[in-house]
C-alpha cells in the first residue's frame, strides 16, 4: 500500500515538473515568468512564493472538496487563493521589505496565475489531501524551475551577474536588452522552443496517428 | 501628492504605448497567447477588455480610498479588488444576456475570460502604487485597456500573415507568438523618446 | 433547490469570515514589524544625507536613539522637513527636504539635505523606487548620489531646473549632473522631481526660517 501510494506520488511530482509542466506544456502564468525574471533573487522568492501558495491552496481546496457546493467552487477557490496571497505578501513585508518591494504587485498577481487555478480546478477538487499536496509543489517546482532557468540567463547577460555576484569576465559587455521586456519574450520563447525539440509530448504524436 | 506633474491625456496615451500593460508590464499574457490567433475574436475580447478595465479602475479607486483606507484594511485589497472585478463581470454579463442577445453573442461569452485577465487586477494594483487620482486611474484603466486590445490585434493581424508561413515546429504556436510579442515590445519602446511616462 | 442556495450563502459567509479572520490575525501579528521596517528605513535614509554615520549592521533601537538625538522632525502646511543636529545636539547641521516624484516606472521617493543657509546639497539618497535593476535602479549607487554632494544650489533661470542631466562624463557646471547609461527615462524624470521638490521646499524653508520657526 505504501509503495503504491510512493509510485503515484513520485509519478505526479514528475509530471508537475516536466511532462505537464505549467509553463512550457500548458503556457500559463506566464505573466510573472516574463516581469520578475531580470534577477535571480527575485525570482527565487516569487518561486518559493508560488509553490507555497500554489500547495496550500490545493490541499485546502482538497480537503473541502465534498462539503463545497459546485456552483461557487470558483469563488471559493478565488478566496482561498487570495488568502494565502496575503499571508506571503504580510510576511515578504514584515521580513524582506527590499524585495518586496522590488517584486511590487507581482506577489498580488499570483492571485490571477492561472496555474493555481488550474491544479485547483483540474486536480485538488478532485483528489485527496496527500495526491493534491504533491501535485501542488510539483507544478510550483515545474514553474519555478522554468523561471529560474530564464533568470539565470537573463541576469548572466544583462548584468553579467548572479544572485548579485559578478561572475563575467571583466571584457564583458552586458547585453541590456535582457533585463528588458522583449529580452523575457524571445527567453521564454527560445526555451519552449528548445524544450519542445527535446521530446514532443506523447499524445501530441498518438493524436497525430 | 495630487496630480504628480502627469496629466490624466498623458497617463492614457502612455498606457497605450510607452507602458503598454501587456508588451511592458507582461500582464493579461494568457488569453493574449490563445485568443489572437484570430482578429474577431481579438476584437470583441478587446472591447469587452476596455470596457471592463476603465470601470472596475474607477470603482476599485473608490472602493479603495472611501472603504479600505479609513478603515485601515488596506492588506485586504487584493480579495477586495478581485470580488469587485468578478462582481462586475458577473453584472454585465446579466445584463447584456437579458437586454440584447447579439451583443451577448459578440461580446458576453468573452465575459468570463476576463475575471482571470491578470491585467485587470494588476491596473488596479498599479493605480494605488502610483498614487493616481481618480481622474488618472480612469485614465489609465481606459489607456490599458486600449493598448492591450491594440497588442492583440496587432499580434492577431501578424499570425495571420504568418498562416503561410513555414515555422520550425518545435516553435509553433506559443514560442513564436512570444518571439513577435518580443518583437513588438521592442518596437514599441521606440515610444519611450515621445512621451514622458509614470 | 432553496435548500441548496440558502446552503451555499451560509457556506461562502463562514469561509469567508474564516479566510479573513486567519489573514487579519497573521497581520496583527505583523504589523508592528512592517511599521518599523518603514520607520528605520525612513531614519536609516535620513541620517545618510546628513552625513551622520551608522555602520552597516547597527541594531534598529540604536538607529532610533541616534534618530531622536540628532533629528527633529517639522511640520506645517502639508510639508514634512527634518533638522538635523551636530554631535552637541545643539548647532544645526542641515534641513532634510522629501523628494518625490513620478519616475519611469513608478513613483521615486528620496530625501535631499541642504545646509542651514540653504545654499548647498550635503547629501541625497533615493529609498523607494520601481526603475528597472541595473539601469534606473542605479540611482541608489554611491557613484550617482555622491555626485550631489556639495553641489551649490544656484537659483534656476526661467524656464531651467535647479539640476540638469548630461550625458555621463560631460557634466561640468555646478548645476549639471551626469546621467545614467540606458536610461534616459528615469533620469529625465529625477531631473524634473528634484526640481520640483526643491522649488516646493526652498521658499516654505526660507519663510520658516524668517519666522524663527526652524
Amino acid at each position: 500500500m505504501i509503495v503504491m501510494v510512493e509510485l503515484k506520488s513520485r509519478k505526479i511530482f514528475a509530471s508537475g515538473v516536466w511532462k505537464e509542466n505549467p509553463v512550457f506544456r500548458q503556457i500559463l502564468g506566464i505573466c510573472s515568468a516574463l516581469a520578475v525574471t531580470n534577477l535571480l533573487i527575485n525570482t527565487l522568492i516569487m518561486g518559493l512564493s508560488l509553490i507555497f501558495v500554489v500547495t496550500m491552496s490545493n490541499v485546502t481546496v482538497s480537503i473541502l472538496r465534498s462539503i463545497t457546493p459546485t456552483r461557487i467552487r470558483m469563488m471559493v477557490q478565488t478566496l482561498i487563493i487570495a488568502s494565502y496571497v496575503i499571508i506571503v505578501d504580510v510576511f515578504l513585508k514584515a521580513y524582506l521589505p527590499d524585495i518586496s518591494e522590488a517584486l511590487g504587485p507581482y506577489v498580488g498577481l499570483i492571485i490571477t496565475n492561472c496555474i493555481i487555478m488550474g491544479r485547483c480546478e483540474a486536480f485538488a477538487r478532485n483528489n485527496t489531501v496527500w495526491p493534491s499536496f504533491v501535485d501542488g509543489v510539483a507544478s510550483g517546482c515545474g514553474y519555478a524551475f522554468v523561471l529560474l532557468t530564464i533568470a539565470f540567463f537573463r541576469e548572466l547577460m544583462g548584468f553579467g551577474t548572479l544572485f548579485g555576484m559578478d561572475v563575467m569576465p571583466g571584457g564583458w559587455t552586458n547585453w541590456i536588452i535582457m533585463v528588458m521586456p522583449p529580452g523575457a519574450f524571445f527567453m521564454l520563447g527560445a526555451f519552449i522552443w528548445i524544450v519542445r525539440s527535446l521530446g514532443p509530448r506523447g499524445e501530441e504524436e498518438e493524436l497525430k496517428k | 501628492m495630487e496630480g504628480l506633474g502627469l496629466s490624466a491625456p498623458v497617463i492614457f496615451f502612455a498606457a497605450i504605448f510607452t507602458n503598454n500593460i501587456l508588451l511592458t508590464n507582461f500582464l493579461g499574457m494568457c488569453s493574449f497567447l490563445a485568443i489572437s490567433r484570430e482578429v474577431k475574436a481579438s476584437l470583441g475580447l478587446g472591447f469587452a477588455v476596455i470596457f471592463v478595465m476603465t470601470c472596475t479602475s474607477a470603482l476599485n479607486y473608490l472602493v479603495y480610498y472611501h472603504l479600505l483606507v479609513p478603515l485601515g484594511l488596506i492588506h485586504f485589497r487584493y480579495i477586495v479588488f478581485i470580488i469587485v472585478i468578478a462582481a462586475f463581470v458577473q453584472l454585465v454579463e446579466m445584463v447584456i444576456e437579458r437586454s440584447s442577445p447579439i451583443l451577448y453573442v459578440v461580446l458576453g461569452i468573452f465575459l468570463p475570460l476576463i475575471t482571470v485577465n491578470c491585467a485587470i487586477l494588476g491596473v488596479a494594483l498599479f493605480m494605488i502604487i502610483r498614487n493616481y487620482t481618480f481622474l488618472q486611474s480612469v485614465a489609465y484603466g481606459a489607456g490599458a485597456g486600449i493598448g492591450w486590445t491594440l497588442a492583440i490585434l496587432a499580434m492577431g493581424g501578424i499570425r495571420e500573415k504568418l498562416k503561410g508561413a513555414s515555422i520550425p515546429k518545435p516553435l509553433e504556436g506559443p514560442g513564436i507568438a512570444l518571439i513577435i510579442a518580443g518583437l513588438m515590445a521592442l518596437a514599441f519602446m521606440a515610444f519611450s523618446g515621445m512621451i514622458q511616462i509614470q | 433547490m432553496i435548500r441548496k442556495r440558502i446552503f451555499s450563502v451560509v457556506y461562502m459567509f463562514l469561509l469567508t469570515f474564516f479566510f479573513t479572520g486567519i489573514v487579519s490575525g497573521i497581520y496583527e501579528i505583523n504589523r508592528e514589524r512592517i511599521a518599523i521596517n518603514e520607520e528605520i528605513k525612513l531614519q536609516k535614509i535620513i541620517l545618510k544625507v546628513l552625513g551622520v554615520q551608522v555602520p552597516p549592521g547597527t541594531l534598529d533601537a540604536r538607529v532610533r536613539q541616534i534618530f531622536g538625538d540628532r533629528v527633529k522632525r517639522e511640520t506645517g502646511q502639508g510639508r514634512t522637513i527634518y533638522r538635523g543636529f551636530a554631535e552637541d545636539g545643539k548647532a544645526l547641521i542641515g534641513y532634510v527636504l522629501p523628494l518625490f516624484g513620478p519616475g519611469f516606472w513608478g513613483p521615486i521617493y528620496g530625501m535631499m539635505a541642504i545646509d542651514p543657509q540653504l545654499e548647498r546639497v550635503i547629501g541625497i539618497a533615493f529609498y523607494r523606487h520601481n526603475e528597472t535593476p541595473g539601469l534606473g535602479g542605479r540611482i541608489t549607487e554611491a557613484w550617482f548620489e555622491k555626485q550631489f554632494k556639495g553641489k551649490t544650489l544656484l537659483p534656476p533661470e526661467q524656464e531651467g531646473r535647479y539640476f540638469s542631466f548630461r550625458p555621463p562624463g560631460t557634466a561640468k557646471a555646478q548645476n549639471e549632473v551626469d546621467a545614467i547609461t540606458g536610461a534616459t527615462g528615469t533620469s529625465k524624470a529625477v531631473e524634473r522631481l528634484i526640481d520640483r521638490s526643491l522649488k516646493d521646499y526652498l521658499p516654505w524653508i526660507a519663510e520658516q526660517q524668517a519666522a524663527g520657526r526652524v
